[in-house]
């Protein structure tokens, strides 16, 4: 869980930081209580969706730049619902 | 008459089950069976035929892509080695469309020409990766700079953890480059850092913790960025 703790470390040094990882690793970074992550339906090793499917890729930065802005404190999390017509 | 070639002794459920992580049917989207018990990876492979003989009458796939996104989930289920109480937290200085935004993956992503060559290996294959991924995991993380206008067509990724051919198709699945400068482009992020980064998140935990990470923390400040979007593989 490398990326956990550099969003740690990072927010601890005062840059903000949102975390994107596919639904497998939800409860291993929630028990790292990371300050934004974002939680999306896709498969291991593809967190922003299938290759070519720039519109999901982008929905996905969409919602971690939201939690970035909208976050009041730490531990916010967002999950993703699937996208319509796919998995 | 020669003699019959005698069988190999037959696999066992639980061999057979556990070769799918980095053993003689590797395979790392299905590495997950090894954490799974007989039974729950037996009941997984019965449930998956069974879905794609409902797949070959109507092609459609997303009911193994939903099974299997099921049981990667359960197979990694469980808060693991590293639990914190409290979330550090900073919030955003400035609105985002004033912002400067870094990326930083642990994907294994790097530019052509630029490899990081783990232990000293020139070319290392995703094969030789996968081989050595104990020695990785006891191996500091190196970051590789990826200056921010590089074309992802010059963008190549190794990475003995997960199965890269998403990734190595295209990095947006988990190095969202592109779209990152898409949503510049468009005034949504003020600006993009003049580099992102990826590292191999299989990499010695304490170090990345106690030196390392905070040396990436430094090298960010410095380049005056507000906010840095982390994806994990």
């Amino acid at each position: 869980m490398s990326v956990g703790h550099v969003a740690r470390l990072l927010e601890a040094q005062g840059i903000a930081t949102v975390v994107i990882a596919v639904a497998a690793f939800r409860e291993r970074l929630e028990a790292m209580s990371l300050p934004r992550l974002v939680i999306t339906p896709h498969l291991m090793g593809r967190p922003l969706g299938m290759p070519s499917d720039a519109a999901r890729q982008r929905a996905v930065l969409l919602a971690a730049l939201a939690l970035l802005e909208n976050a009041a404190q730490g531990k916010a999390v967002t999950v993703m619902p699937h996208a319509p017509g796919s998995s | 008459m020669s003699e019959l070639p005698t069988d190999p002794t037959p696999d066992s459920f639980t061999a057979f089950k556990d070769s799918f992580s980095y053993g003689a049917r590797s395979d790392l989207n299905f590495k997950f069976l090894k954490n799974l018990s007989d039974a729950d990876a037996a009941g997984f492979v019965q449930e998956l035929l069974h879905r794609l003989g409902d797949a070959f009458d109507d092609g459609d796939m997303s009911r193994l892509l939903e099974h299997v996104l099921t049981w990667q989930a359960r197979g990694y289920a469980g808060a693991g080695r590293w639990t914190y109480v409290d979330a550090p937290f900073t919030p955003l200085r400035k609105p985002l469309a004033a912002s400067r935004l870094a990326l930083l993956t642990s994907s294994g992503h790097f530019v052509a020409g630029d490899d990081p060559q783990p232990f000293g290996i020139p070319h290392m294959t995703q094969a030789q990766a996968e081989a050595r991924i104990n020695d990785f995991i006891q191996e500091e993380p190196v970051l590789s700079v990826i200056p921010t206008d590089t074309l992802t067509a010059n963008l190549r990724v190794r990475h003995g953890g997960y199965d890269i051919r998403s990734a190595q198709a295209d990095p947006n699945v988990a190095f969202p480059l592109d779209r990152l400068r898409e949503l510049a482009q468009e005034g949504r992020i003020g600006e993009l850092a003049p580099a992102a980064y990826s590292f191999v998140g299989a990499c010695a935990q304490t170090p990345l913790l106690k030196r390392i990470g905070p040396a990436w923390a430094e090298l960010l400040q410095a380049q005056a960025v507000d906010a840095v979007v982390l994806v994990p593989v």
